[in-house]
């Protein structure tokens, strides 16, 4: 699906690496929430698991982000695509267990955007699928 | 050119079109086609392609090469397409979603959902990710 694109290449950027993973980051799942659009749908790609509207999206990000004494996005590649309301991004994840147990993953984003928010977002990972 | 990074300041931009031909038009094309001289003249000399999802890293066109004929020997049928391309002229770099229909020797038809990530160095891949929604097809010994 294409949408009209309306932001900036640093705007792109921006919601993406900052008010979207800042904020998973930070645990302030209200404000990471505003990044999307009501029927956005985020799809993690190397599982086949799909989250399908804005309240799925916040039930995965709450169990996520409760899964995880901390959890550090960080060292972005970004890939915008101005012209259509894109922006892709390579980034390291690092999750740190409640037990200490410390997961490294080497994982890609791409958004899609909609009116200033995200519609689409997939994800391909490394290793495991932690987004349940 | 000697400063390189992956989709660092000191590229150089490429009318935006090239990033869709090259991985459509030439590489893709190649890779269905089995056209192993078009595959290979997309990448440069040193380019280093990685898949992630199983942390294989194949270095250098030879080895990438070494890679393809593996594959191209393995598979009866291999089809790229459904694309839709994160293109980005000003980092010099591409990143690309699509469905893989492939058809091991003797099998029958498997479906990926895949990306790769490609970083251009001029106007060749030198740096390539590829993320595979199934079982690694890119690693030795595979299929």
């Amino acid at each position: 699906m294409q949408y009209e694109p309306t932001l900036s290449r640093d705007e792109l950027i921006d919601i993406a690496t900052i008010k979207y993973f800042g904020n998973v980051d930070a645990k302030n799942i209200d404000a990471a929430m505003e990044c999307f659009n009501d029927e956005a749908m985020l799809c993690v790609q190397t599982e086949f698991t799909r989250h399908a509207g804005k309240t799925a999206i916040r039930r995965m990000l709450e169990d996520f982000t409760a899964a995880y004494a901390t959890i550090v996005h960080k060292d972005f590649t970004c890939t915008v695509d101005e012209t259509n309301g894109r922006v892709t991004a390579s980034f390291e994840a690092v999750l740190t267990g409640h037990d200490g147990d410390v997961t490294r993953l080497y994982n890609t984003n791409f958004w899609r955007f909609r009116e200033g928010k995200f519609q689409e977002v997939y994800v391909y990972f490394s290793g495991s699928n932690v987004l349940v | 050119m000697s400063s390189w990074t992956e989709a660092g300041a000191e590229q150089v931009a490429l009318p935006y079109p090239y990033y869709i031909d090259i991985v459509t038009k030439r590489y893709f094309d190649g890779v269905d086609n089995k056209n192993m001289e078009q595959v290979l003249g997309c990448f440069t000399e040193d380019a280093i392609l990685t898949e992630v999802t199983s942390n294989t890293v194949h270095t250098g066109r030879a080895a990438v090469g070494t890679m393809f004929a593996r594959l191209f020997s393995d598979f009866a049928e291999i089809w790229h397409g459904n694309f839709v391309h994160t293109a980005d002229p000003q980092s010099n770099s591409v990143c690309s979603q699509f469905t893989v229909l492939i058809t091991p020797n003797g099998s029958t038809e498997l479906r990926y959902e895949n990306c790769n990530r490609f970083y251009l160095k001029g106007d060749k891949f030198h740096r390539v990710y590829v993320y595979m929604s199934g079982d690694n097809l890119l690693k030795e010994g595979a299929a």
